[in-house]
């Protein structure tokens, strides 16, 4: 019998997707330039029939990619030719909710933003929220240790997870918690990339929802002076919720499309997020406005409506940028704050090297890049052009002391980027530590490590 | 200064048995600190007391639990339990073989390669020597009160088993005790 038969045999209806139709919506995920159709796509809906997946898999000797919702930007869940994905969208259970100490029992498959819905009622929320949270689930989350706006104060996924329990590839069940005594074993699997186990439930740290946020925009006429007062302000002793940054093209983007109101004559801006009390929030605005004064344009929120505008059309950056040019390559650099300008200035001049625009959209407050180089996929060699250009901006961050991926990944996507930032007996750890997980190497093999 | 890391990669290659400790290190001083950046980076022999002396003129402090000032932080970190690892950005270790490396940085948000950096912590000294650490630092006014952890020892066959795996990683000749 073939695995898909042996599948097919043991677990109900329905839940072995199998055919060339049924599983192309599974070929890719958002890095749709990377494709491949697995052999079959298994949607299980209890974690019993994951472990009868796993059996079957490991013998025959057949490669597991875990899925959440595909929303990833590196090609991690990426079917492999001789691979079954293993989709976890069914497990999207809330199972609990502990109201007192700030925690919710989750499945997997629960989406990000499900979670903070389901606890809005008791005033907390899932402080992590990456730009894909309506969609992305929680499981994925934790295989890509996945950030967002607000990460510079409330932290990473790392930071937000109480305890997981996984599944290693032999169906074993192993629980971790941050209370363990031991090696860091939890924070590991943040961020593996479904190389190590298939996490089967996690418990998340809830946070209280914040009784005020506003917004202050800032726009600049030079990028200098717009990049130096993201350093400013933390100098100041202020950790803002979020702190972003647009280039002029990104601002230009993002105002024909969302109409918020961003000036359009401005180099650069600023979106600055305070939240916290009524007495936090002024106190903090009082020192960001001193910071700031060196802005040509200054505006605060005067009302959560008001708010939400200015965010909107930061929030609608990639797409509005995705109206101006048939496709676009987004980048995850991460580098010191402190070289925010310098970094920008580079950037320019390798745009106009390489004759292919950029918009810059950064999660300035932690350095986090996200450059946006506009191509065009149907003329012969602008992909290739396009990822030497990203590839350049990628050793970049890494020459000034900061990393290839700061929240999406590796996944396919950077395997060569890594070895800028690894030598080789670096690279041998890692592969050494997926054997200790996974000796077989069948969760998710060649993905994340050269 | 690499003249020392030197001498620790021979002292390494060269011995059976090593338990790692502040003083075998005698490795200490601030490499890099930028208040803009809310990281430090230390060489593992430095004592808290010391961080906390740097820090406190910038008015800002570290974000975790720290029991005895004259600890150092290579000690803290080897102790310690995901409190201390929410703030660990970067290690550079020597592993088992001699071998000088790096894993993490100096950046808040890197998920480039598995989390060595957080893995460590709470290793007890038995991976691998760790010479230098950054780790997040908060100004003094966003950091609440902070407790010692809460640590549980629930055994698990199977968590004993993948530890002595990772051990064998870092560590293949078992020298590190």
């Amino acid at each position: 019998m073939s695995v898909i038969q042996e599948l097919s045999c043991a677990l109900p209806k329905g839940i072995v997707i199998t055919g060339e139709e049924n599983t192309r919506p599974f070929e890719c995920d958002g890095l749709s330039v990377y494709r491949q159709k697995p052999l079959a796509v298994v949607l299980p809906e209890n974690v019993e029939q994951i472990k009868q997946t796993l059996k079957i898999c490991k013998a025959n000797n057949t490669p597991v990619v875990t899925r959440g919702a595909g929303t990833g930007l590196a090609g991690g869940a990426m079917p492999l030719e001789q691979s079954i994905v293993l989709g976890l969208s069914k497990l999207n259970q809330v199972k609990s909710i502990d109201v007192e100490n700030q925690l919710a029992i989750v499945e997997p498959g629960v989406r990000n933003i499900a979670i903070s819905e389901a606890v809005a009622q008791y005033g907390l929320y899932y402080a992590p929220d990456p730009s894909s949270q309506i969609a992305c689930t929680i499981g994925g989350n934790v295989a890509e240790n996945s950030g967002g706006v607000h990460c510079l104060k409330y932290g990473l996924t790392v930071h937000n997870i109480e305890s997981l329990t996984m599944l290693t590839m032999d169906g074993e069940e192993l629980t971790l918690s941050r209370q363990d005594d031991g090696m860091g074993l939890l924070a590991l699997m943040n961020g593996s990339e479904g190389l190590l186990g298939i996490i089967t439930e996690i418990t998340v740290k809830l946070t209280p929802t914040p009784q005020l946020a506003r917004v202050v925009m800032a726009a600049y006429d030079s990028v200098r002076d717009c990049a130096n007062a993201v350093a400013d302000i933390i100098k100041a002793g202020i950790i803002p919720a979020g702190l972003e940054m647009m280039d002029k093209f990104a601002i230009e983007a993002a105002e024909g499309f969302a109409g918020v109101g961003y000036p359009l004559n401005a180099q650069a801006l600023l979106l600055c997020e305070l939240d916290g009390t009524q007495d936090q929030v002024q106190a903090e605005l009082d020192s960001v406005l001193k910071v700031l004064a060196g802005a040509s344009t200054l505006k605060v929120s005067e009302s959560e409506e008001e708010r939400l505008n200015l965010w909107k059309g930061r929030k609608s950056a990639f797409p509005a940028v995705g109206r101006l040019s048939p496709d676009y390559y987004c980048m995850d650099g991460t580098i010191p704050r402190r070289h925010l300008a310098d970094m920008l200035e580079k950037i320019n001049k390798l745009s106009q090297k390489y004759q292919l625009r950029v918009a810059n959209v950064f999660h300035a407050g932690d350095g986090n890049l996200h450059p946006l180089i506009l191509y065009d996929a149907n003329i012969d060699g602008e992909l290739e052009k396009t990822e030497e250009f990203g590839t350049d901006i990628l050793k970049l961050s890494v020459d000034m002391g900061g990393t290839i991926t700061g929240e999406h990944g590796v996944g396919v996507e950077k395997l060569n980027a890594m070895c800028h930032q690894f030598n080789s007996k670096e690279l041998e750890i890692f592969h050494k530590i997926k054997q200790a997980f996974d000796p077989g190497s069948l969760l998710n093999p060649g993905k994340a490590v050269p | 200064m690499t003249d020392r890391i030197e001498q620790l990669q021979t002292l390494v290659q060269t011995s059976q048995s090593l338990h790692v400790s502040g003083e075998l290190l005698d490795y200490a001083g601030v490499v890099e600190y930028y208040p803009e950046e809310l990281v430090m980076t230390v060489k593992a022999g430095t004592s808290v007391a010391e961080v906390k002396k740097q820090l406190k003129k910038n008015k800002q402090s570290l974000a975790f639990y720290t029991e005895d000032d004259s600890d150092t932080i290579g000690a803290v970190y080897a102790n310690g339990a995901q409190d201390i690892s929410d703030s660990v950005l970067g290690v550079q270790i020597i592993d088992g073989t001699g071998e000088l490396l790096n894993f993490g940085g100096q950046v808040m948000k890197n998920v480039a390669g598995y989390d060595v950096a957080r893995l460590l912590v709470g290793s007890k000294g038995k991976l691998a020597m760790v010479t230098q650490i950054s780790f997040k630092v908060l100004p003094s006014t966003y950091v609440g009160e902070l407790n010692a952890p809460v640590k549980s020892d629930k055994a698990s066959v199977l968590r004993d088993e993948i530890e002595q795996k990772l051990k064998s990683v870092f560590d293949p000749h078992n020298k590190f005790n």
